[in-house]
């Protein structure tokens, strides 16, 4: 179709114009290799698991909750008229409608708390104008240490792979944290500098399932 | 050693043929990303995503289409979700920030040519400003767009000329520039 308004030159101009815009660097492969080859090695091995319920004791009390609201909402009854509460495998069975409501939680919770963390960063690192306002950056680390501490004194940091990650994510997340406003530019430099060389925005995305948030989680609840 | 020998070289575990297929496309995917999100380090975030997804599910490629049109498919994917995200996040702050230190940038004139024409890109509706780029400044075809962005040709061809033209009624103070 013949649009109107097509004018050759015009296009032309406009395709040599635009060369200028976002014009690329040279390729870094080797850089980029380096980074794909490790997040690949820890891929598939960094996963959530469900000992991670214990690192998000909010949701879990949630889900409990609505577990036992359930179940004790039923109106199940044994042959005599007596209800399931007292019998062991109605007990049995109610742990682990729980434990499985409570896994689904905390892997949904677990999720969406790396993949703010990954924003977080990404949009950090990227920020190259310096436009976000220093103590908001600070707040908003220290919000996500105190996931990422909590994360480590639970039992997810037995997993010497998770453990690193989370350790090298507290390291950021500390420095951001600590952020001095009179020397920004130069303190975030290497803090960004930190970050490429402990390759912590790969670890943390082969950490997070493929998708958006809520394609992630679709289904899980 | 053609592609698809390559291809089925990394299906069988080989090291040295995902790097090989890596050497092959990595320029152009890079080129995309930096195009589309206009800085290094998103750009190697994005690249590195790209590769690390087209390894994974190298195992779901068919053949069926080239192996860079499925490469671009997977970047364009991944760039454009991954600058939703920072955008989104970008916008979280904005809505906090003073907003009379956010209208004084936007209200800012810029008679340089370069810098308007860079915010007039900026500007346009994400469709449009992504088959731009990958049609008048990287060179794709509209069939490799299409398919890169799970659209028909016409589409991308009508979106094409709606950027164009959106691009010169923003430049229109220009115009002397194309007219000569």
């Amino acid at each position: 179709m013949t649009e109107q308004h097509e004018d050759p030159k015009f296009e032309q101009w406009l395709r040599d114009a635009a060369k200028a815009y976002h014009s690329p660097l040279p390729t870094p492969r080797e850089e980029m290799w380096k980074r794909i080859e490790e997040a690949r090695r820890h891929k598939h091995v960094i996963e959530l698991r469900p000992w991670m319920r214990w690192a998000i004791a909010a949701a879990a009390v949630l889900v409990l909750g609505i577990g036992i609201g359930r179940w004790t909402a039923t109106p199940s009854s044994g042959p005599n008229g007596t209800t399931l509460a007292t019998n062991d495998s109605a007990g049995r069975h109610v742990t682990r409608e729980i434990d499985s409501l409570a896994g689904v939680a905390y892997q949904v919770a677990a999720t969406q708390y790396l993949s703010r963390t990954e924003a977080f960063l990404t949009s950090f690192r990227a920020d190259a104008n310096r436009s976000a306002n220093t103590a908001r950056l600070a707040r908003q680390a220290r919000e996500l240490l105190s996931s990422t501490q909590l994360m480590l004194d639970s039992p997810a940091a037995n997993d010497p792979r998770l453990r690193s990650l989370l350790e090298d994510l507290e390291l950021v997340l500390m420095q951001i944290a600590m952020l001095n406003p009179l020397q920004d530019g130069r303190d975030r430099d290497l803090i960004t500098e930190g970050m490429s060389q402990s390759n912590v925005l790969p670890k943390l995305r082969s950490a997070i399932p493929a998708g958006p948030v809520s394609a992630r989680t679709q289904g899980a609840l | 050693m053609d592609e698809s020998q390559l291809i089925a070289r990394v299906r069988s575990g080989d090291r040295a043929a995902e790097r090989a297929l890596y050497d092959a496309h990595v320029d152009r995917v890079y080129r995309l990303a930096f195009r589309l999100a206009g800085d290094d380090a998103l750009a190697q975030d994005f690249t590195q995503e790209t590769f690390i997804r087209a390894f994974d599910r190298l195992g779901s490629f068919r053949g069926d289409a080239a192996f860079s049109t499925w490469l671009h498919t997977i970047t364009t994917t991944v760039v454009l979700n991954g600058l939703r995200k920072v955008k989104r996040f970008r916008q979280r702050e904005t809505d906090i920030d003073d907003a009379h230190e956010i209208g004084t940038v936007h209200r800012q004139a810029e008679p340089d040519l370069k810098l308007r024409l860079k915010q007039a890109i900026d500007a346009l509706p994400e469709g449009y400003r992504t088959v731009f780029l990958m049609h008048d400044v990287e060179g794709y075809t509209h069939e490799e767009i299409g398919t890169a962005l799970g659209v028909e040709t016409g589409t991308s061809k009508a979106q094409l000329s709606r950027a164009r033209a959106k691009l010169r009624v923003a430049l229109a103070d220009f115009a002397g520039e194309w007219a000569q």
